[in-house]
């Protein structure tokens, strides 16, 4: 081909990616969010009437029980003019997702909220219903609204506005196998943390896997929180996981459970290989009827019971010194409201919904804890077991949140990484808590 | 000028006048022009038939990848007001260890998305090739080129069952007497790597077997039978004529095998997400946590860019290389 057309195509093309891209350069400025949203609060006059017109709300979850889409089909029949439509994604994509979706004006007018949305607080994606929380008295009817109650730079809880409620609680747990129990002559309840090992190390001795646990995506976080639950001191565990300033968790406390959790997995207590199994295949083997026992939380109550039947048992993690206070890892579902939604009041009523007895059937039935304890119907076995655990949990007031939901956006995935190098024999207790101090250093400097 | 105008002009190639296909051409074609006013308009022409593939490739590849360029100068959580910081997140790379692990990892994978299932390709499509015609042969490569049709997060799921404690690669062993060697192959810090490596390779395999297979029914048959001729086994043919003439073919498996390693994520994300520790990661995986999980957008557009940078480069030393003389 000839040299001119080919460098006039040349200088063609040249101009026409140049114009191109400057285009798309000055259109940047509008491709980056967050730069026109208005502060949304409900500090001006709100009443708990809810809105006789027609209405559509949306309600974005990543709740795979049937609490969710339970509350949804309850709420709509006691308000036939409101419309509620479920947007539900998995809860990886969810989490993943969630910035996007709330940034967008299509915006649901209800999520779930959890970790990972700290960044929605400032963008002012989310409504303070701090107004409605008083009109309703949620602060009698929610127990631990200090888990959504947030500073205005989304990076410490427990102080600030108020951004939802947390509608189902979960918590953590030990369940067991009581046939293999039995067998092996196990008394349980273990009255201390020393005790529990004790019944694990039988276990092992008599050829069984003590605990079963999946870590191939980070499921010893479960022991490891309700670890910490036991050594640490709420008041430092809170400071921690609330993401307070010059927090830390090198601490000889926290030391205590890691190295604990090492040992366990050192001393073959845990499930062989543990990083090469996933935490819902550990669940599924516990309920085939592998292993003695399994720290996990109040949802896998339902797949436990399924499997075991009556063979079933549950018990709450026993504290380090006998007659301690019980205290555990947990958290809620918990609805916040979109700075978006034109639909406010609508909203408020559907999350206050959530708090009472009519409700409370539809929570307990999915596994959770109603936020009215009192209007939770009696269920037998494993899960009338849980409850009753529930009832200790709450009297000792020892419910306590899971450190990786508070204190960083990435914790989760470095708290993952972090376990499987500790369970690997990989990382020294110290440097496994300085692994972790180092990401809530990186988020909250 | 209307595009009716323009579509009835000549197609660029070949250059010798053709008849026009519509009767009489409008008046516009009659008008005497210069030779270069004709080329232009005969490029005009050709970028207009390149417009339906152009106008999404800009919307969708194009502008996304400045957008990307245009974040990376930005401190960014995805939700709030950015702020500008120049060059700084490039400069964070550069000092991340986690992303010297990560590239060391997408250079390891290069060894078994590249390496592995272009010598696995070649042995197989000379076998497959030798066999033209023969029963079953047509099974095989059918086979061999399967994984290529399964999406990779399928594949991810599949060969999950396949390493786990209880899997089939696992039963294997037990079965053979070798009980002993069994491991939790995805969980281990030793074979995560080597594990999610050989997927890469039982995928790629067959799409080269497939390219050299059709290079070889390029290459003149009566080479081979001059080389038989003079005594050449399947061995010698093989590496004497088969292996030098699919020069090209080499070069288009290695372009494509080698991005897949470099930008490999969805296989690693279904089997391992990285684990155990950082033993997996890789660039793929840190850019996602970091821009959907860690809110850090403007690090992962910068680490997205940078990798873009440099299998850009490796492509097209790849073509270099392959464009010299054997």
């Amino acid at each position: 081909m000839s040299p001119s057309p080919s460098s006039l195509s040349r200088r063609t093309f040249l101009a026409a990616t140049g114009a191109v891209g400057a285009a798309a350069l000055a259109a940047c400025s509008d491709l980056t969010p967050g730069a026109s949203s208005a502060e949304k609060s409900s500090s001006g006059p709100v009443s708990t009437a809810v809105p006789a017109d027609k209405i559509t709300l949306v309600v974005a979850d990543a709740d795979d029980t049937t609490m969710t889409p339970g509350l949804i089909a309850a709420f709509r029949a006691k308000h036939p003019n409101i419309t509620v439509k479920r947007q539900y994604t998995g809860w990886d994509d969810y989490l993943k997702s969630i910035n996007t979706t709330m940034s967008a004006d299509s915006a649901p007018d209800i999520a779930q909220f959890t970790s990972g949305m700290q960044n929605l607080v400032p963008g002012r994606l989310l409504l303070k219903v701090g107004a409605y929380g008083k009109a309703y008295g949620w602060a009698e009817k929610f127990p631990g609204l200090d888990q959504i109650t947030l500073t205005p730079d989304g990076k410490t809880v427990g102080t600030g506005d108020l951004y939802g409620v947390g509608a189902g609680l979960s918590f953590e747990g030990v369940y067991y196998n009581k046939a293999k129990a039995r067998k092996l002559g196990l008394t349980v309840p273990p009255a201390t943390l020393e005790d529990l090992e004790a019944l694990f190390a039988k276990a092992k001795a008599a050829g069984e896997t003590a605990l079963v646990a999946g870590n191939l995506d980070g499921g010893l976080n479960h022991p490891f929180n309700v670890l910490l639950s036991a050594y640490l001191t709420p008041k430092d565990r809170e400071a921690w996981a609330f993401g307070h300033t010059s927090a830390t968790i090198v601490l000889p406390e926290a030391e205590k459970a890691a190295e604990t959790l090492q040992r366990w997995v050192d001393k073959g207590y845990v499930t062989p290989k543990v990083n090469g199994v996933s935490d819902n295949d550990a669940t599924a083997a516990f309920a085939k009827g592998e292993g003695v026992f399994r720290i996990s939380g109040n949802w896998a109550a339902a797949a436990v019971a399924k499997g075991l039947g009556e063979g079933a048992g549950y018990f709450n993690m026993p504290p380090v010194t006998a007659g301690g206070k019980v205290r555990t890892t947990g958290a809620g579902v918990y609805y916040c409201v979109s700075g978006k939604s034109k639909n406010a009041a609508a909203a408020a009523a559907f999350l206050d919904f959530a708090a009472g007895a009519e409700a409370a059937a539809i929570t307990a039935k999915a596994g959770f804890m109603a936020p009215d304890a009192g209007a939770m119907p009696s269920q037998s076995g494993l899960l009338g077991d849980v409850q009753t655990g529930w009832q200790t949990v709450v009297k000792d007031a020892g419910l306590q949140p899971f450190i990786q939901n508070a204190s960083s956006p990435t914790m989760g995935d470095t708290l993952t990484t972090q376990l499987q190098l500790l369970a690997g024999g990989k990382a020294t207790p110290e440097k496994f808590l300085a692994g972790l101090q180092t990401d809530f250093e990186n988020y909250h400097k | 000028m209307t595009t009716a105008d323009r579509l009835t002009e000549p197609a660029p190639a070949p250059r010798t006048a053709r008849p026009a296909k519509r009767g009489a051409g409008p008046a516009v074609r009659r008008r005497p022009r210069t030779v270069r006013s004709g080329r232009r308009r005969r490029r005009a022409v050709a970028l207009l038939y390149l417009l339906p593939a152009l106008l999404p490739y800009t919307l969708f590849a194009v502008l996304p990848l400045l957008h990307t360029a245009y974040l990376s100068l930005f401190d960014w959580d995805g939700v709030t007001l950015p702020s500008f910081v120049g060059v700084d997140n490039y400069r964070r790379i550069g000092t991340d260890p986690q992303l010297r692990a990560a590239a060391w990892h997408a250079g390891a994978l290069i060894l078994f998305f590249s390496v592995l299932p272009i010598c696995v390709g070649l042995v197989s499509a000379a076998i497959v090739s030798r066999r033209a015609g023969r029963r079953g042969t047509a099974l095989v490569r059918t086979v061999l080129f399967l994984p290529q049709v399964i999406p990779l997060v399928a594949v991810g799921i599949l060969w999950r069952w396949v390493y786990g404690e209880d899997g089939t690669l696992n039963q294997a062993l037990r079965t053979v007497g070798l009980g002993g060697l069994t491991d939790a192959w995805l969980g281990s810090f030793t074979w995560a790597l080597p594990a999610v490596g050989l997927i890469g390779t039982w995928v790629v395999s067959g799409l080269c077997m497939v390219l050299f297979l059709s290079g070889t029914q390029r290459i003149d048959q009566e080479i081979y039978e001059a080389a038989r001729m003079d005594g050449a086994g399947p061995v010698r043919e093989f590496t004497a004529i088969t292996v030098p003439l699919l020069r090209p073919e080499f070069a288009i498996a290695l372009s494509i095998t080698v991005i897949a390693a470099l930008s490999s994520f969805d296989l690693i994300y279904i089997t391992t997400g990285g684990g155990p520790g950082n033993s997996t990661v890789v660039p793929g995986i840190l850019i996602y946590r970091l821009a959907f999980g860690g809110g850090a957008v403007g690090v992962a557009s910068a680490l997205a860019i940078v990798l873009t940078v440099v299998i850009s480069l490796a492509v097209l030393v790849i073509n270099r290389l392959s464009r010299e003389a054997p």
